[in-house]
Order: C-alpha cells, then structure tokens, then sequence
C-alpha cells in the first residue's frame, strides 16, 4: 500500500524535474548562441576550434536536440563546464552542497524545535495574554524582511560587539580562517545565519501548530479520550499533538522552495559558502552555465525533499498507508 | 414493550436554527463589509497602506512641497548627515536625502508589488478556472506545470531571469508574478472544484447556459473571496521578495531609489551613519505589517469558510 | 428498592455567548437504579447530551451553575478534576454519537480499547490486549485478534460502533452512557446495535443511559424514559406507560406527529406548529406554551413543576396535573 503511494509520488516528482530542466533550458536557449567555450582561457583560439568545441557541446543544434544532450549528460553527472574557467559545474556544486544541506537542515532543525512548543502554549492558552503575545510576535516575524535582519544581527552582534570589546559573533564564512574548524568554531558560526533563515518559518510553523492543534482539541475523539479517563497531559500530547503535526510535515514540504530561497539570500548576506552564494556569485559574472547547473540541481533537492516529507507524512497518517 | 419492528424513523423534528428567523437577511459582501469595518486593526492598516499609497503617487508633490529635495540629486558636500534640518531622515553616502528616496522608493515597491500582484491573480485565476473547471487532462497537464513553476526556489529563478532578462520595474513584476502565479491557480482550481459539485450549477447547466457564461457568471464571482484574501495576504511577501531582488542587485538598479537597494551598501556605512540601515528595513517592515494586517482582517472578513454562525 | 446508582437534582449548565448566556441544561433531575435502562429524549438542543457531559464533568465550555450530581454518596459537580479521572472510563463510560470522528484515526483501535483498562487497572500492555480483544469478540466482531490490529478507518460503521462499546465496557462500568449511538448507522445496523446494547445490559448488569431523538429507539430499548424540551425534563415515567397515554401535550404532540402505518391514507400529518425555543430568551412560564394547543393563562406565567400525573408519570404540566386528559383533533 505504502510503495504504491511511494512510486505515485516518485513518478509526479521525476515529472516536475523534467518540466523543471524544459523551463529552465528555455529560458538558457536564449545565451547559447553566444557561448563561446574556453575563450576567457584562451583568447587565441581559432574559428575552427572554438566551431569544434560548440559542436562538441551541441550548442548549435536545434533546441531539442540539445536538450536531450544535456539531459544525457547530466544523468551521466556531467553538469556542463563553467563559462569563466570552464571548470565542471558539479564539482562547485558539490563543494558547496555540504554548507547548504548544513544551515539548511540546522534552520529547519531550529524551527521545528521552537515552534512545536509555542504553537501548543498558543493553543493551549488560547485567548490569554501569552497566546496574544505569541500571535504579535509571529505576525511581526513574517513582516520582517530576512535580508535586513541578517543585516542588523552582523551589526549588532559581530561589528557592535566587537567595538566594545565583548565576545562577538563571526560575521561570515563557516569557520574562522586562522585555526578554526573545530565544532566549537563551526556552531558560532552558524548561529546567525541559521537563526535569521529560521526566523520567518518560525512565526509561520507556530501559528499553523497553532491553529492545527485548536482543529485538533475540538474533534470527538479527544472527548472520547477524556471520557476514558486520562489525564489531560496525555490527552492534549499524546492523542492531540500526534494528529496536529500531520499537516505541519506537509507544510513543511510546501515550504522547501522557499527555505531554500531564503537560504540563499542568508548565504549572501553572511558570505556562506553555498549552493545559493554559489549562484548568486557566478549570475553576476553572467556564468550561465553554473548558474543553471546549480538551479537544476537545487529542484531537484527541493524536490527529493518533498518526497520525503511525502513518506514521512504516509509513516504518519495511517489512512493513507491502509485506504 | 412497543415492538419497533423494522425501526423506520420516528424522528423527532430535526434542529431549526436558533433564532435564524430574526436575523434580517443580507447579502454576503454587505455583510462581509460591515465585518470588514468593525475591525479597528485592519481599518487602521488599510487606511496606513492607503496613506503610504497616495504618498508614493504623489512623490514629486511631496519632493517638491515637504523636503524639497530631488530623490537623486546628490550633494556630495552633505553626505551622511544625521537626521534633522534641512534632510528629515538624513542623507546616504552621495548626499542623496533619504525621506525623498524613501518616498519615491515606495512608488517603485509598492508599484511593482500591485503589478505583480494583478499579473499573478490574472494568470493564476485564469489557470485555475480553466482546470478546475474542465478537468481531466487539461487539468492534469496545467497543475502539473504550476507544480514545476512552484517546485523550483522562486530565488534561483529570478536569479536566472534577471541576468537574461534586464529588469526594469515592469519586467521585474513580470518575473515575481511568473511564480507567484501557481499558487493563486492552485488555490483557484480548489475553489472551483468544491463549487462545481454545488446542485447550482447542475441546474445552471440544466437550463441550458453554456461554458463560458457558466465559468464568469456563476463560478468566478463564488471564487472572488478567496482571491480578495489570498491577495491581500500575498502583497506583504511580493514586497519583501521585491526587496530581496533590489538588495541583492538583480532587480531595480540605482540611482533609481527602491527600499531595498537602498539597503545594498548601507552595512558598511553603518557604524558612523546608523540609519541608512534602520529607516529603510523599518519602512518595509512598518508596510509589510500593515499589509499582512489588512490581509489578515480582510480574511476573517470575506472568508466563506470561516463564516461560523 | 434498591438504592439509585445515579441521582440529579435540579442540574443547571449554561454556555457563555456573546449573544447571552445559553441555558443548556434548566433544573433537570433523574435518577439511574442498577441495571436498568433509562432513555433520554429530545430534539437537537433539548439538553440531553449536555445533561450527560454533565455528569460525566465534561461539559466544557459550559459551566454547571447549580444542582447537585450523586455517584456513591458524592457529588461529582464538586469532585476534583482527579477524582472525575477516576471515575471516567471505569465506573461511569461514555460512548458517542458518530464512530469515525470518535475514534482517534492514527492509533490502532485495539490499542483504543485497550487503553482504559490499562490506565485505571494498571495492567500491562499483553494482558490489557488480551482483554481488548476478548471484548472486541463479545461485542460481535470477527477475527478479533486481527482486527484489534486495524485502524479504525478500515472498519464498517456498525463494526466501528461495536468496537465503541467494547472499549466503554472493557473496564466493567457500573453505568453506560450512550449518546445517540445509532444516530449515524444504517437502519438495519441500528437494530443490530440496539440488540447489542440490550445484551451488554442483561449480560454485564450495566445500568445504561440511551440518550437518542428516534422515539423508536426508546421504545425498543428502555425500561423508563425521561422526555426533555428546551434544558427541562417535561415528562417521565416507564416507557410503556409514556407512549401509550403521554401526560405532556410535547410527548403528546410528538407521537401524533409521527407517520403511523395504521393511520388513514388521507389524513394530513400533524405536525407541531411553530419553531424550538432560543434558550438564551426562554418564553416566560413553561417553555412549551407558545406551541400548545391545551394551554391556559397559567402556562404563560408560572414555569410547571415535575409532578406527579397519574400513577407511574411525572409532568411538567399545569394542564395535566389539573386532571385534565389530552386529547385532540
């Protein structure tokens, strides 16, 4: 039952990485014709070979031709070569992905931890004066734009700090570059950004616990569960909870593109090296070929991430593992 | 004993609902108004966004008669002046006044994000109708589109846009809305799914009225709630993923003054000039406030869903 | 006569709106003796559910305001919220109207039915099983080891229903509660139902309060039946009696109103005129008055008490308690 759920969703998401690489090599079909393989190495190159390598690289066959030779390569793990120093897109990438999968993890890790709690206090208390507090706090939090308040966290927090002399925060990078390294270092490090990514999520998994827990307490079967006679501990955690976290994997899932979106803007800001800064960096200096290597293989992150919270959420509702 | 036999229902009468005959009937956008009105919040909000809207319309009104100050005229001999007379909030690294920036910055936010806003419920709505509404492989094939648009991270996206595509502030709406546009069509095709079982259009279709008139006299009005809703709650984000494009340089460039490429260079004058970095990021953030007040209000205003009586 | 398990007395719940205060439950009084079957009757917002959520002290978010609940020389209305626990799920069980909202759907329903026993018994996860599943086969379910596994979405209605009582009963109450237990179930799993419930109460000695608006169902099933209207008991006595010559023109208006297969093809059915009280602005005196076809200057002015109406009734009813017989048109 479960594997037919499983292979029904395997097949939907190999479908949107297909429709992603078609969007995406659309939009790229536009600089092909202008690539010039090899030519910031070697600016003596002559016609003929830089004819030689275009052909090589299919730029100049008809648009689907070429999307088939890049899909070929790309399931062979060849990414395509970066248009400034014709170095392999993958090997960036896989540089990078490490850091990404790190602050990336670490904020949704962080996120779930705070806002599980404060949405069941939210609920629970529902109508006094902490839920009102909580409910401020999490409406300011999604006006908050993620960029500035990274800004003002560095400011405060490395710049500020260290101009008075207190312990600061590192502004950047992810570890310190003179004898860092060790987890101590990387854990500062971390702090900041993976706070600021999960800033924003935080206000907006509190209030859906919230509201998914107050759906949840007003269903029959946690007056069955209170007619039984348990305590009200077990009701509201262990009968309650259990059903509101459903729907938050879900959300969660949902979320993915956009935590991965924000992630990028937190690499920026603290000069993370990751996937996002790598895209960033590489679309300023017009490196299209990186930049859509990156783009592609991030979807397909994201996606391979929904998957997951797809299983996740079957393991959990036994209606869709038995129906 | 009474023998029940094969019980048929002896029933006795079912529930009226308490006291319904008092209430004067109304109809639902008089009354989704009246509610709208009762919130003090989101009056206040909408007439704060309603303000800053007008402000922005009316820039060079306002350059002209308040600060007196050209948004990108620089006096380099005045460059980071404190707040005070004669630059009211000060003025950044060229000596630009920041309050006329900041004014003229809303008309490039606010502007794109409306834009965006309208492109994006245009597409989506249409999208949504479209599915929702003929299903089968139609719908298949286009939510299987919205779901490639809504997989990949709208930021790489963008990334990748704006370098082929140099944004001005129109193309930059264009590009917002061209991912914004899945989720409106999502929301739609829902909507339109849980009104088509409704008998009415069974009966609609029974005398005789033909697709189109049946999608924009019959559906489209019973889908508006949740498109009012989902755009009043959508504006605050697009404001903020506006922003984001700005700072980062991929969206509008300067000397074109918009909140967030004001905020691009601002880090590293902070130490002796504080509130190049504090008055822009307030001003989003005082807006997107606002908005996503409004939007809440208006929500638990029109909502079909939430009307509990 | 032995003593009564259960006593109320003049029970008052009320739920704050913001329109006013809703008077769910206004002076209901009962009594359960062991072993027997009371029904309680009403439409939809008559109180009889809150009545019971009273007793049971689970009648959030109302409030009990007055009155008095009497469980082995104690009243619950004033127990602790620890003593209640006790009490809940072992002495006094509770099963409700619609199984598949009732039932929590991510927890095995073994596992459900098994859960009082192993909270108030203290046994331990096998033997509790072991007596789950022995229940889950007196109730009638089939292959009660492999389906104790299930979740309740794979099961029947009336499956689901069976496994409702069984876990109400695994602790041997002394009384159940059953709130519209056929409510939501097909005709003929109704009567299956009904002689399940008629069984367990031959069979285990459990007093059971059947709480239902199908008149049929009472007629069916209970010993003694209570007839509520608008928060108030307004008639009660053995069901027989009740049904046969109703001392209350409510009880009275009802059964006419019924399809009957013995009436006159013809004959219009008769039903009763006018709409259900607004329990926050009850009308003055009896709540009944403005929809009675026997009603005198009284009604309108002094709220009837429960009285005494011929030999084995009570009535809330000025009319009645005068002497005066119904009969009608």
């Amino acid at each position: 039952m479960i594997v037919k759920f499983i292979a029904r969703r395997l097949l939907a998401s190999v479908i949107v990485v297909l429709g992603v690489t078609a969007v995406t090599l659309t939009l790229m079909d536009r600089t092909r014709g202008a690539y010039v393989p090899g030519l910031d190495l070697n600016p003596a190159l002559r016609p003929e070979d830089i004819a030689r390598l275009r052909a090589d690289l299919g730029l100049d066959q008809p648009f689907y031709q070429w999307y088939v030779t890049w899909l070929w390569n790309v399931l062979h793990g060849d990414f395509g070569r970066s248009m400034i120093d014709g170095s392999p897109v993958l090997t960036h990438i896989l540089e990078r992905l490490p850091n990404t999968l790190e602050l990336t993890l670490t904020a949704v890790v962080l996120g779930i931890l705070i806002s599980i709690p404060l949405g069941v206090i939210g609920a629970l208390r529902r109508g006094s004066k902490t839920d009102h507090a909580l409910t401020v706090f999490s409406v300011a939090g999604f006006a908050v734009p993620q960029f500035w308040l990274g800004l003002m966290l560095i400011l405060v927090f490395s710049v500020t700090f260290e101009h008075y002399g207190w312990p600061w925060l590192p502004s950047g990078g992810v570890t310190s570059p003179f004898g860092g390294g060790d987890i101590g270092d990387r854990l500062l490090h971390l702090i900041m950004p993976a706070t600021v990514l999960s800033f924003f999520y935080l206000s907006l998994w509190s209030r859906f616990t919230r509201s998914s827990m107050l759906e949840v307490l007003s269903q029959d079967y946690i007056r069955t569960a209170r007619a039984k006679g348990m305590s009200e501990r077990r009701v509201v955690y262990l009968h309650g909870l259990r059903n509101a976290l459903i729907p938050l994997v879900t959300l969660i899932g949902l979320e993915l593109p956009g935590l991965v979106s924000g992630g990028l803007i937190v690499e920026v800001v603290f000069s993370w090296p990751g996937l996002g800064r790598l895209a960033f960096e590489r679309a300023l200096q017009y490196d299209y070929t990186t930049v859509m290597g990156v783009v592609f293989f991030v979807t397909l992150l994201v996606v391979a991430g929904n998957l997951l919270a797809d299983v996740l959420y079957a393991v959990l509702d036994p209606r869709i593992r038995y129906s | 004993m009474i023998d029940p036999g094969g019980i048929t229902q002896l029933d006795l009468p079912g529930p009226a609902i308490e006291g319904e005959a008092r209430r004067p009937a109304q109809s639902y956008w008089n009354e989704s108004w009246e509610r709208l009105r009762a919130n003090r919040i989101g009056v206040f909000c909408g007439a704060l966004i309603l303000i800053l809207a007008l402000i922005a319309i009316a820039a060079p009104v306002f350059s002209q008669f308040v600060t007196h100050f050209d948004p990108a005229r620089q006096h380099l001999s005045d460059n980071f002046r404190s707040p005070g007379h004669p630059y009211l909030l000060g003025t950044d690294e060229l000596g630009r006044d920041t309050l006329t920036r900041l004014i003229y910055g809303g008309r490039v936010t606010l502007g794109v994000a409306f834009l965006t806003v309208a492109l994006s419920l245009t597409l989506g709505t249409t999208v949504g109708l479209v599915a929702g509404y003929y299903g089968g492989w139609p719908d298949d094939i286009l939510m299987r589109v919205v779901d490639v648009f809504l997989a990949i991270p709208a930021i790489f996206l963008f990334i990748l846009m704006s370098i082929l595509f140099r944004p001005n502030a129109i193309t930059l709406a264009a590009i917002i809305a061209s991912v914004g546009w899945g989720g409106v069509a999502r929301l739609v095709r829902g909507e339109v799914l849980s009104v088509k079982q409704r008998d009415f259009i069974l009966a609609t279709r029974s005398i005789g009225a033909r697709d189109l008139r049946l999608i924009f006299r019959h559906l489209l009005p019973n889908v508006l709630p949740v498109l009012i809703v989902a755009a009043s709650l959508g504006v605050g984000q697009i404001i903020l993923i506006e922003a984001a494009l700005d700072f980062l340089g991929l969206g509008i460039q300067p000397p074109t003054a918009s909140w967030g490429n004001m905020l691009t260079n601002a880090e590293s004058y902070f130490f002796h000039s504080g509130w190049l970095v504090v008055f822009p990021g307030v001003t989003i953030f005082v807006t997107v406030l606002a908005s996503n007040l409004f939007g809440n209000a208006v929500r638990d205003a029109f909502d079909p869903r939430l009307k509990a009586h | 006569m032995a003593q009564p398990l259960l006593e109320v007395h003049d029970l008052h719940t009320v739920f704050a709106t913001k329109n006013g205060n809703v008077k769910a439950v206004d002076g209901v009084s009962l009594e359960l003796n062991p072993g027997e079957t009371l029904g309680i009757v009403g439409e939809s917002g008559s109180g009889k559910s809150v009545t019971a959520l009273s007793v049971m002290r689970l009648q959030r978010p109302g409030k009990i305001v007055g009155g008095s609940v009497i469980y082995k020389g104690r009243d619950l209305t004033k127990a602790t919220e620890g003593e209640m626990r006790e009490i809940r799920g072992q002495d006094i069980a509770m099963i409700f109207q619609d199984p598949m909202t009732s039932l929590n759907p991510v927890f095995r329903t073994g596992w459900q039915v098994a859960e009082p026993v192993r909270l108030h018994h203290g046994l331990d996860r096998a033997k509790a099983m072991a007596v789950a599943v022995s229940m889950l086969g007196r109730v009638g379910i089939p292959t009660p080891e492999t389906r104790a596994r299930d979740y309740p979405h794979q099961f029947s209605g009336g499956m689901r229903q069976r496994a409702m009582i069984a876990m109400g009963l695994t602790t041997t109450p002394k009384v159940l509660i059953a709130d519209e237990p056929t409510t939501a179930l097909d005709v003929t799993i109704q009567a299956q139902i009904l002689d399940l419930l008629r069984h367990v109460n031959r069979d285990f000695g459990t007093a059971t309060i059947l709480i239902t608006h199908n008149l049929g169902v009472v007629a069916g099933m209970c010993e003694r039946v209570m007839v509520m209207y608008a928060g108030r008991v307004v008639e009660s006595g053995p069901t027989v009696d009740v049904f046969a010559h109703p001392k209350h023109p409510y009880t009275w208006s009802l059964l006419r109103s019924i399809p009957r297969l013995d009436a006159e093809r013809h004959e219009p059915l008769k039903p009763i005129d006018g709409l259900p009280p607004d329990l926050i602005d009850l009308p003055s005196g009896c709540a009944f008055h403005p929809r009675c076809q026997f009603k005198v200057e009284r009604c309108s002015r002094d709220t009837p008490v429960l009285n005494r109406v011929g030999e084995t009734q009570l009535a809330a009813c000025w009319v009645t308690q005068s002497g005066v017989e119904l009969k009608g048109a």
